[in-house]
């Protein structure tokens, strides 16, 4: 199979992730759509490392991982304390930070 | 002992948190006292002959960047050195002889304040020059900020404090970058390690193209404290806004700090630039003389009189040292002194008369003198001092001046003259509005107190003996001053060739 | 004791008389005050008399010595030492100065015994003598310009000296300010005589000008005319002259002694002084002579048409000091100090009969309010007659020989000279019809009010105390002229005082009978021997023609005056309808006043106005305001984007580095 459909599936997947973050409220809707676009540059990653024939794209992919779980984690940290506290869960409403 | 004399105000000051609340105002007297006293031993052992440093003290502080921890004296600064100690003294007891919010904070403020002065005019490194000059600041945004008034008709304490930080921080963080600028490029250039020492530095001076950007960012924070003409934006405010014990202190004293720079660090340090930008400053100067003496006149506000008489005479001393001569800068030096002697027993006495008229607008005020005989002969010394009357050494200092001017560029000496017959006239009006004239009812006419008197009577002793030996600082000053321009002589013919 | 020593003497007493009132104001009796004045200036005569002799007793060519205490200020190559200068001008002039001083202490110590500032008054005389003094045994130019400008701070301090008066501390600023505008003039002229010969002693300056500046040079004359300068203040000639006439808000003595016997003649001493200087510049002494001419005539022209008593008095000296003027600046140097001598005493004498009288007339001064004062007050009526006499050049009184001995030189050197000295000539008419109009209107006639209470009470007149200047109602606290002045027929300090003046009105002039002896000239002569002009004598013959012209013109003059205002009192009222304008230019002081409102006085006021209200607010705040504004406006952009809208945030990521992709992507292609 050639590289093409790697990167293909992999611009699909990212650009479903960009417009669920752009369009969507819910801020465990947008963590999920971070999730896939993260995983949409892993799966390009992992079918580059073996069309070049070399590991370095597999340690990115796994460096990846490991910084998406722990986004994921504070991420749903964030969420639970938000929902802790009666805020709405809604990243149109939670905008304390605007200048 | 100039290690004594620059960090007692500051360990008198800190010691004095741990006395009873009505002790901290005597203590810091006594403080002050002190250190007028080291002053004046220090100025007793001074050789006047010599043109070099005395009293030095050089000690590497930070060694990978070149800063040592160098102080010492010579004429430029000596009596500079004196004249603080003593209007820090009067500040601090008249201020003492009244009710202060906070004491023990507000006499910290002022020691620490004194130790700031003091090092800005005996470091002789570069940075740490840098470094006591931006510390002056810190004491006094607190005192004007926290002890000031607020005006009905203008700004608040804090904003017109905040104003003066404003103004005097971006001056004084262009001087840090131009010393540091400064001490690198002289380090590339000569191919030795970092070096802050003014001494060292101005035996190579850098390349002409340095200078002259480098010139600028000096001027402008030494221009900004004096304060000259467009610069002088934060002045009226922050005036209005401070305790009178503090601004008779802070423009007897804040003030010269800046025209010393001058004389310290940009004459050896950037002589070419000083050659090419003469002309530039000396306009500045002029501008100042006669917008300050043109503002002088039609204030009402007697606070804001002496205020703006201080930019005219700041502008006086401004051309006495870019008139790049000698006797110019003799007579720089004398009037930075005479000035600070001039202007500090005028805010007393402002503050004098505003507690018993209970106003600063001499519209409202007159008929002072009448009960009052010795405050109104005080009064009356101090205003002709002000406006420099032949015989005293106000006159002696412009005359000086005047004649470096009338050597180096007549035109500029014909413009600054007009400036003094302005000073007439906005000094005897302020004496006249207040002492004479009729009483206005609500203006009590009381004798100063005795208590007052002992801080106002021996400033005042000063102006008279200066004014009868002015000799005593020119004699002294002469052969720094002598150094300090002969630095330029070279650049000027160098300059010459080149056209 | 040398010369100088003496000097030094004379200098020392005043000073220490001032010193010792103003220190122990509170502790002293107000008469110790007094006799301590009055005794330092009368010491200080004696060692001026000291310093005479001396020189008397030395070779003519060798009467000069300088002496100095202590280095005053030297560095940077100027030396300026505390120095005195004695030759025979200063000693004439501090002879002069402290014999008329101490007279008018005299005075005085009787003419303001119930003023509640007595003692600040001695304080404030005796320093007044001092500077004077100063100013003449100065041995460089920068003590002069100290001396100069002390006695005008002395002068401003004595008019001001009631100071509950808004007139009178208005006046006194404005005489300070001219003043200082005077001192200008000789500190720039100081400073060109450094850079040109690089010294400010005079010993040195007047050795070296004759071979430094050719005649004629355009910096000799730049110097002569700076000088004029200061002599033209301090002299109070055209166009500096406003401050005087206003400056008769001060006490009578005070007027007598600073703005008619020696302050305001510091401007003769002056061009006498630099004498060598005028001489290789001729065009600034001829403008000086010819301000002088101008001076002498339309001050006569106003005084004649003023009423104030005080004023037309004030308005003679101006125009007896257009004389001096012009005669020292065309070479009469003697004769100008001559007639400075002898108007000396009789305008202090003249001023003193003016306090006698206007203290009778509770401090009114229109005269138009006086007559009837021959049968009120004999000794000082008389007096006033004997100061008019001298003044109007009566012949034998003392001002007949010093007028005409400037006017006799004048003509004697030719030329445009001997117009001036028809000028003066015309000058010396208006004097003796305004000083008579004068003694016409106050002594005879029927008695006013006041003259009449004090025939019928022997009291004086007690009115409502006013001011005589605006006519507001003073109040009676300190500071105020004093109600109970006294009057000379009481007072033995104040008639002696007048008396010794008198005399000299009277009889000084025949120290100086052309032909008959020449005591004055003979000493002061060897002083100027070094300019040329000195040299030039009028004959014997031709001095004696101009003096029978000047008695003609004299006793003209006061014939004149009997006419107009005691034949034909109607004459003057119809002479003031036909001729309304000039009357009118007379009355009106020429509109000098005016004049300098306009064009000095409101325009600087504008200017300072225009700084505080416009540009104050425009530029310099502008300048802040603009940086604020600036860093606020880029501060606003930043807010917009910072919507808080965390989809917005990530839509301009997204947005961005799509376009970063593209720009890569078209770049690659």
């Amino acid at each position: 199979m050639s590289i093409e459909w790697y990167v293909v599936l992999s611009s699909l997947l990212f650009a479903t992730g960009a417009m669920g973050i752009l369009l969507r409220r819910s801020p465990i809707v947008i963590l999920l759509c971070l999730e896939l676009m993260l995983n949409a540059g892993n799966l390009a990653l992992v079918a580059f490392s073996r069309m070049v024939g070399n590991q370095q794209g597999q340690v990115f992919a796994l460096v990846v991982m490991v910084v998406a779980a722990c986004e994921v984690v504070v991420g749903l940290g964030l969420i639970v304390a938000i929902f802790r506290r009666k805020l709405p869960l809604d990243v149109d409403e939670l905008r304390e930070l605007r200048g | 002992m100039i290690n004594s004399l620059l960090w007692a105000p500051l360990a008198f000051g800190l010691a004095g948190l741990l006395l009873p609340r009505r002790f901290a105002g005597w203590w810091a007297t006594l403080g002050a006292a002190a250190t007028l006293g080291v002053a004046i031993a220090l100025l007793a052992g001074f050789d006047s002959g010599a043109a070099g440093l005395q009293y030095a003290v050089d000690v590497s502080w930070i060694p990978g960047l070149g800063v040592d921890y160098s102080l010492g004296l010579d004429g430029l600064n000596v009596f500079l050195v004196v004249l603080t100690a003593l209007l820090w003294l009067g500040g601090t007891a008249f201020a003492a002889f009244r009710e202060q919010r906070r004491p023990h904070l507000f006499f910290l403020m002022m020691l620490l304040a004194e130790t700031a002065t003091l090092g800005a005019f005996v470091a002789q490194d570069l940075l740490l020059f840098v470094l006591f000059f931006d510390l002056m600041l810190i004491p006094f945004y607190f005192l004007f900020g926290a002890w000031g008034s607020d005006r009905e008709d203008g700004p608040t304490a804090a904003a017109a404090t905040l104003k003066m930080l404003v103004y005097t921080l971006v001056g004084s963080l262009l001087m840090l970058v131009g010393a540091i600028a400064t001490a690198i490029i002289a380090a590339q250039d000569g191919g030795h390690h970092l070096t802050f020492s003014i001494a060292e530095l101005a035996k190579h001076p850098i390349a002409e193209g340095s200078q002259r950007w480098i010139f600028w960012f000096f001027a402008a924070a030494f221009l900004v404290k004096m304060p000259a003409f467009l610069l002088h934006g934060w002045m009226p405010d922050a005036y209005r806004a401070a305790p009178l014990p503090v601004l008779a202190v802070f423009s007897g004293v804040l003030a010269k700090v800046g025209a010393y720079g001058f004389l310290r660090v940009v004459l050896p340090l950037f002589p070419a630039a000083t050659v090419q930008f003469q002309e530039v400053v000396l306009v500045i100067a002029l501008a100042s003389i006669l917008y300050g003496s043109a503002m002088a006149f039609t204030q009402t506000d007697i606070r804001l009189v002496g205020g703006y008489s201080s930019v005219a005479q700041l502008g006086f001393i401004t051309a006495g040292i870019f008139a790049l001569r000698a006797d110019g800068a003799d007579g720089a030096v004398l009037q930075m002194v005479n000035h600070g002697l001039v202007v500090a027993p005028l805010f007393i006495i402002v503050a004098v008369l505003a507690e018993r008229s209970g106003t600063e607008d001499m519209r409202q005020m007159g008929g002072m003198a009448m009960r009052a005989p010795v405050l109104a002969a005080l009064f009356l010394i101090v205003t002709l001092a002000t406006l420099a009357m032949p015989g005293s050494a106000n006159f002696v200092g412009e005359f000086y001046i005047l004649n470096g001017l009338f050597q180096a560029k007549i035109v500029y000496a014909f413009v600054a003259i007009s400036g003094v017959a302005m000073s007439a006239y906005y000094a005897l009006r302020l004496y006249q509005r207040t002492m004479h004239n009729r009483r206005p009812d609500t203006v009590p006419s009381r004798e100063i107190g005795l208590r007052d008197g002992l801080v106002l009577a021996p400033l005042v002793l000063c102006i008279v003996g200066l004014a009868l030996y002015p000799q005593l600082i020119l004699h002294r000053t002469d052969p720094a001053v002598k150094r300090s321009v002969a630095a330029l002589k070279t650049p000027v013919e160098g300059t010459l060739a080149k056209r | 004791m040398s010369a100088t020593s003496w000097a030094w003497l004379v200098l020392l007493l005043p000073l220490l008389g001032s010193i010792a009132v103003a220190v122990g104001f509170r502790a002293i009796p107000a008469r110790v005050a007094g006799v301590v004045g009055t005794a330092s200036v009368g010491l200080a005569f004696l060692c001026a008399l000291g310093v005479l002799f001396n020189l008397l007793g030395e070779d003519a060519d060798a009467r000069h010595h300088a002496s100095s205490l202590w280095t005053y200020a030297g560095a940077a190559g100027l030396d300026i030492k505390l120095g005195v200068y004695v030759d025979q001008l200063s000693a004439f002039m501090i002879l002069v100065v402290t014999g008329v001083s101490a007279l008018i202490h005299l005075y005085s110590f009787g003419y303001m015994q119930s003023d509640e500032g007595y003692r600040r008054f001695f304080s404030y005389l005796n320093f007044f003598v001092f500077s004077m003094l100063l100013l003449v045994l100065a041995g460089n130019f920068v003590l002069l310009i100290v001396g100069w400008a002390f006695v005008g701070f002395a002068s401003y301090a004595l008019i001001s000296f009631w100071y509950r008066r808004a007139t009178a501390t208005k006046a006194g600023m404005k005489a300070f300010v001219i003043n200082v505008v005077g001192d200008i003039g000789l500190v720039l002229a100081a400073l060109l005589i450094f850079r040109e010969l690089g010294s400010f002693d005079y010993g040195a300056v007047f050795a070296h000008a004759p071979g430094a500046f050719a005649r004629g040079e355009w910096s000799v004359t730049a110097i002569c005319l700076l000088l004029l300068v200061g002599a033209f203040a301090k002299s109070a000639q055209i166009p500096f002259h406003t401050w005087l006439p206003d400056a008769m808000e001060g006490p009578t003595p005070v007027s007598a002694l600073i703005h008619a016997a020696t302050m305001v003649t510091a401007g003769v001493y002056l061009i006498a002084r630099t004498h060598v200087l005028f001489y290789l510049a001729p065009t600034a002494a001829d403008v000086a002579a010819l301000i002088g001419l101008a001076t002498l005539l339309v001050a006569g022209t106003i005084a004649i048409a003023q009423t104030d008593l005080k004023r037309i008095v004030a308005y003679s000296t101006m125009s007896q000091i257009g004389y001096m003027i012009m005669g020292v600046a065309i070479g009469a140097y003697a004769q100008g100090l001559f007639h400075l001598m002898t108007h000396a005493f009789f305008k202090a004498l003249l001023f003193m009969t003016a306090g006698s009288i206007i203290s009778a007339m509770a401090n009114l001064q229109d005269i138009d309010r006086m007559s009837g004062f021959w049968r009120a007050m004999r000794f000082t009526s008389l007096m006033l007659v004997v100061g008019g006499l001298a003044l109007a050049a009566f012949p034998l009184t003392s001002g007949f020989f010093s007028k005409d001995s400037i006017l006799a030189y004048a003509e004697a050197r030719g030329g445009i000279y001997t117009w001036m000295a028809v000028g003066g000539y015309v000058g010396a008419l208006l004097t003796a019809i305004y000083t008579f109009r004068l003694v016409f209107r106050v002594l005879p006639g029927r008695p006013c009010e006041e003259a009449q209470h004090l025939i019928d009470t022997g009291e004086l007149y007690h009115g409502p105390p006013v001011n005589p200047a605006s006519g507001e109602e003073e109040d009676t606290e300190v500071g105020f002229p004093g109600a109970h002045h006294h009057i000379a027929e009481r007072s033995w300090p104040m008639a002696a005082a007048m008396g010794v003046l008198a005399l000299g009105a009277l009889f000084a002039g025949l120290v100086q009978i052309p032909g008959v002896d020449n005591v004055l000239f003979g000493f002061l002569d060897p002083a100027f021997a070094d300019s040329p002009l000195a040299a030039i004598h009028p004959s014997a013959g031709a001095e004696w023609r101009g003096l029978a012209i000047g008695a003609a013109i004299s006793v003209l003059g006061i014939g004149l005056a009997w006419y107009l205002w005691v034949a034909r009192p109607q004459l003057p009222r119809l002479f003031r309808e036909r001729l309304r304008p000039v009357y009118l230019l007379c009355l009106n002081k020429w509109y000098f006043d005016e004049a300098i409102d306009l064009l000095v006085v409101r325009p600087a006021l504008a200017i300072g106005r225009f700084a505080n209200n416009t540009f104050e607010r425009l530029v310099v705040d502008g300048v802040v305001t603009g940086a604020r504004d600036a860093v606020g406006g880029a501060g606003g952009v930043v807010r917009f984007v910072q919507s808080g809208f965390v989809r917005s945030y990530a839509l301009l990521l997204i947005a961005g580095f799509a376009g970063l992709a593209l720009y890569f992507l078209l770049r690659a292609t």
